[in-house]
């Protein structure tokens, strides 16, 4: 089989899926008022997908975030000390976690189809990626979870239990979020304890858009 | 949203080359029902980037470019009525679609399912091989350089000839 069969057999294919019509689609583009319906059902429908799961982890984690804010409030005490440190750390990350989130929904939502393919596919897959990105930063703060009941008066008064139990919890917690930290990348993404961490539903479509993020690579030095 | 959108020219643009949204949806959705959602989602991706179309520069590359990128998208998330709104008098129907005793019949269907097996990028390229596009046009609308163009054209080429032979 030469070039020209190849393209003959083209040209067939062609003609019968012009003979296929779209049987209303001229009235349908033509039609201005249907552009400006499609729009608003459009948008709604996107923000209705959007909003049942984005919208509902945003509102989600503007809740925890003023519900700790409304703990620090309460808590300014020099014997709380602990408590309001431990607290002010695990809202930062929140706030940068809510800012992360919104900002990422707005990108993918901008993002210009009339781009070249390989930048705009990169670009969705690396925004889609990025959500691991914010997860690894997000485990740091666990070791907080671990400090926020110390206080003077516990290490003063029962030393063992806090050097001997407390302590090193919060060291452990500390040694793994930092580990996770550092090998949370796509270069693991293969790997067992990668997959097990990040099996949940959710979590598809960021493996799946990580592995693209490879496979692009790949097409562009092919 | 822009004035170009809303422009008539622009819209007929759109008409004129609707050939271009046909042939790619048929390439990226195996059946009837997603390339009816398809269909809509690459009009209204159309429509929404209107503003970002240059008129100084040809319009099917633009076209081109937004349609096999909401394409490829729909197709990796292996979406299906997720976000199609039911559009009732709207409803963008396609009639007459190639049957089973048409298209899909001969060796005109061995091309069909040996473009189906090649990957989405390189479906692209052979779809703008095909249409007779330069290697320039080529490279501007998959963001990849001539000589790369010319290399996996000829690989591809080469591919669907083994496939087609071997059926």
């Amino acid at each position: 089989m030469d070039d020209f069969e190849l393209s003959e057999l083209w040209s067939q294919y062609n003609e019968k899926i012009e003979r296929a019509n779209i049987l209303n689609l001229q009235s349908w583009v033509l039609h201005l008022q249907t552009f400006e319906y499609l729009q608003t059902e459009k948008v709604k429908s996107r923000l209705n997908a959007l909003g049942r799961w984005k919208q509902r982890v945003i509102i989600l984690g503007l809740l925890w975030v003023f519900f700790l804010v409304f703990l620090i409030v309460n808590s300014l005490a020099w014997s709380k000390i602990f408590f309001v440190v431990s607290v002010s750390i695990i809202l930062g990350f929140n706030i940068y976690a809510v800012i992360v989130y919104i900002q990422h929904a707005v990108l993918i939502a901008a993002i210009d189809n009339s781009e070249s393919l390989m930048e705009v596919q990169e670009k969705t897959a690396r925004l889609k990626a990025s959500t691991l990105q914010t997860t690894r930063v997000m485990l740091l703060q666990t070791p907080f979870y671990a400090t926020f009941f110390w206080s003077f008066q516990w290490m003063r008064e029962s030393p063992v239990s806090f050097w001997l139990i407390t302590f090193p919890i919060a060291l452990l917690l500390a040694a793994g979020s930092i580990w996770l930290y550092r090998n949370i990348h796509p270069g693991n993404v293969d790997r067992k304890w990668f997959r097990l961490l990040f099996s949940g539903k959710e979590w598809t479509s960021v493996v799946r858009a990580m592995q693209y993020l490879k496979e692009i690579e790949e097409y562009k030095r092919q | 949203m822009s004035s170009v959108s809303n422009d008539p020219d622009f819209l007929a643009l759109i008409f004129e080359n609707k050939g271009i949204i046909l042939k790619i949806c048929h390439l990226y959705c195996p059946d009837k029902q997603a390339r009816e959602d398809l269909t809509q989602e690459i009009v209204y991706q159309l429509w929404r980037s209107a503003k970002s179309y240059d008129r100084e520069r040809r319009f099917s590359t633009w076209m081109y470019r937004v349609a096999l990128n909401v394409a490829i998208s729909f197709y990796r998330e292996g979406r299906r009525r997720i976000d199609a709104i039911p559009l009732s008098q709207f409803h963008v129907e396609i009639e007459n679609d190639p049957d089973d005793d048409d298209v899909y019949k001969e060796r005109t269907a061995w091309l069909q399912n040996c473009i189906k097996e090649l990957k989405e990028f390189d479906r692209a390229l052979i779809l703008l091989y095909f249409e007779e596009k330069s290697h320039k046009e080529i490279a501007e609308i998959l963001g990849l350089s001539e000589t790369n163009i010319a290399t996996k054209i000829s690989r591809i080429k080469e591919k669907l000839k083994q496939c087609i032979l071997s059926k």
